[in-house]
């Protein structure tokens, strides 16, 4: 058995039972719990039952909706929850056994507890941040520890934004509508698409003779039409490219280099 | 670019209903694969919704011109296909928030959008898309769950996946919130590769080595598609299984050669 306790500068103004139906907070009197406040929306929030779970949803309300203190647009309620709408507080009981000896023992330090479900879950907003926070400051403390575990990949690879550098195709002989290009794109093509950065001219030009991927400061160009070469080698698959690499593509030569 | 293309659901072995869903448009070279999560059929309902309003988001008249904004670098059929999940997460959450019964529904999402051989790529939850590429196969999106986050995080191993009591604790799904954050990537194909988009349900019973073997040893992609919905049944189907194969064809030449080398 669930309830809400209505408060407000700890008065308690009444309770109401939260049961299989649903429950609506707001101004209006069609509301299941009518608080009669300018700072309360007419249809504020509500709260309804899903499986096991009470689920409390802010309905866009004006002024928010909090949950011991922080904003949620939705949260799955437990108890003792402090639901702040405008200057009124709603608490939230339930009283079931298992629930009860879960809130005394508490979430345990080491590994964030949420329920075990057969499906698949979503963290709500405020829990997800809580987790998250909690996840970057257990990264970090590992990392600050002496001897601890090697810096994990991801991590060692992120770089300052500001710092990347652009790759950067001179013309270095062919007919091209620019001198150099800047690879800023996530992908450039060369070819005669109209989407192409490097756009080739001429009957027998394919449409897309390659791609330019780019990550960071790392440029692969994938060979999809033509007869590329790179360094007079023919490209026959994938290639990093590298600072100086000489580019021959349909009739244009191209020197790719790393510039900032 | 001609594309081959497979495509299989299945409920599974645990579940009653397949949540799943997914749109596999190869004159479009549009591909999409949703993974439902919500009581009482609403997640049916979300991944539906979500694979109708993605394609008739596309479908509908490109706006004019540039898409306006920053872009990224990323290009505009890059980023029409994440405003579309967009678009969707709007419409489900709407919904969500009208109907008590459907209220908290949600869906994955993975969507490949191919042309001028690049193949736009953008999810959101933890469906999966993988390109196999000179017979290696190469993860191309990373999970938003909190498994993943925490194998990032350098505080759980990869093997240890699989038993975290948290294995299906999602960050990010379509319906959940108003607006929701895309994550999108682009890849060229090459004649010869292999795109494969998949839910959970497989990629949970199968690993990425049985993925790339499969695709290996069958390589026309509604076969390898039977395969693997038939090897996540057999490994205990926890889940509804989902998978689309787009097979990348060369010109006649080509494939006689792939044929040959094969």
């Amino acid at each position: 058995m669930a309830k809400l306790i209505l408060k407000y500068e700890d008065r308690v103004l009444k309770e109401v039972p939260v049961a299989t139906g649903i429950v609506k907070i707001g101004r209006t009197p069609d509301n299941t719990v009518v608080i009669d406040n300018p700072a309360v929306s007419s249809h504020h929030a509500r709260i309804f039952r899903d499986a096991d779970n009470f689920i409390l949803e802010d309905l866009q309300s004006t002024n928010g909706t909090l949950v011991n203190g922080q904003l949620v647009s939705r949260h799955t309620l437990k108890n003792g929850d402090a639901i702040g709408i405008g200057k009124h507080t709603l608490v939230f009981q339930r009283a079931d056994k298992e629930e009860v000896a879960a809130a005394e023992s508490g979430p345990s330090a080491e590994e964030p507890v949420l329920p075990e479900l057969g499906g698949t879950v979503f963290l709500d907003t405020k829990a997800q941040r809580d987790l998250m926070a909690k996840i970057t400051a257990q990264a970090a403390e590992q990392k600050a520890a002496p001897g601890a575990a090697p810096v994990p990949k991801a991590a060692a690879m992120v770089q300052p934004a500001a710092a990347a550098r652009v790759g950067v195709l001179a013309v270095l002989a062919g007919k091209a509508d620019q001198s150099e290009y800047r690879l800023e794109a996530a992908t450039s093509i060369i070819g005669k698409s109209d989407t192409a950065t490097i756009k080739l001219k001429g009957w027998f030009k394919p449409k897309v003779a390659a791609t330019i991927t780019r990550k960071g400061e790392t440029y692969v160009i994938t060979p999809l039409g033509g007869s590329p070469q790179v360094n007079k080698q023919p490209l026959k698959d994938r290639y990093e490219l590298k600072d100086d690499d000489i580019l021959e593509i349909s009739g244009l030569t191209l020197q790719f280099s790393l510039k900032g | 670019m001609r594309l081959r293309v497979g495509a299989a659901t299945d409920v599974g072995q645990k579940r009653s209903l397949n949540e799943d869903a997914y749109a596999s448009n190869p004159a479009r070279g549009l591909f999409v694969v949703c993974d439902g999560m919500g009581g009482a059929a609403a997640g049916e309902v979300a991944s539906q919704m979500a694979i109708e309003t993605i394609q008739s988001y596309l479908n509908g008249t490109p706006p004019s011109g540039k898409p306006g904004g920053d872009t990224g670098g990323y290009m505009e059929r890059t980023v029409r296909l994440a405003e579309a999940i967009r678009a969707s997460n709007r419409a489900i959450y709407e919904r969500a928030q009208e109907d008590r019964k459907k209220a908290g529904m949600g869906t994955t999402v993975v969507g490949a959008w191919i042309g001028d051989s690049i193949a736009s790529i953008a999810h959101v939850g933890d469906s999966r898309a993988y390109l196999w590429h000179q017979q290696k196969l190469e993860p191309i999106t990373e999970d938003h769950s909190l498994v993943q986050a925490q194998v990032k995080a350098g505080l759980l191993r990869a093997d240890q996946v699989e038993e975290s009591k948290q294995r299906s604790v999602l960050l990010r799904a379509l319906g959940q919130e108003p607006s929701v954050e895309v994550d999108v990537s682009e890849i060229p194909l090459r004649p010869g590769d292999y795109l494969l988009l998949c839910s959970d349900g497989l990629t949970r019973v199968v690993t990425d080595a049985g993925l790339a073997r499969a695709i290996d040893t069958l390589r026309e992609p509604q076969r390898i598609c039977d395969y693997l919905i038939e090897t996540a049944n057999h490994n205990g189907g926890p889940d509804n299984i989902t998978v689309v194969v787009v097979y990348v064809a060369g010109t006649f030449w080509q494939e006689v050669w792939n044929w040959l080398r094969g």
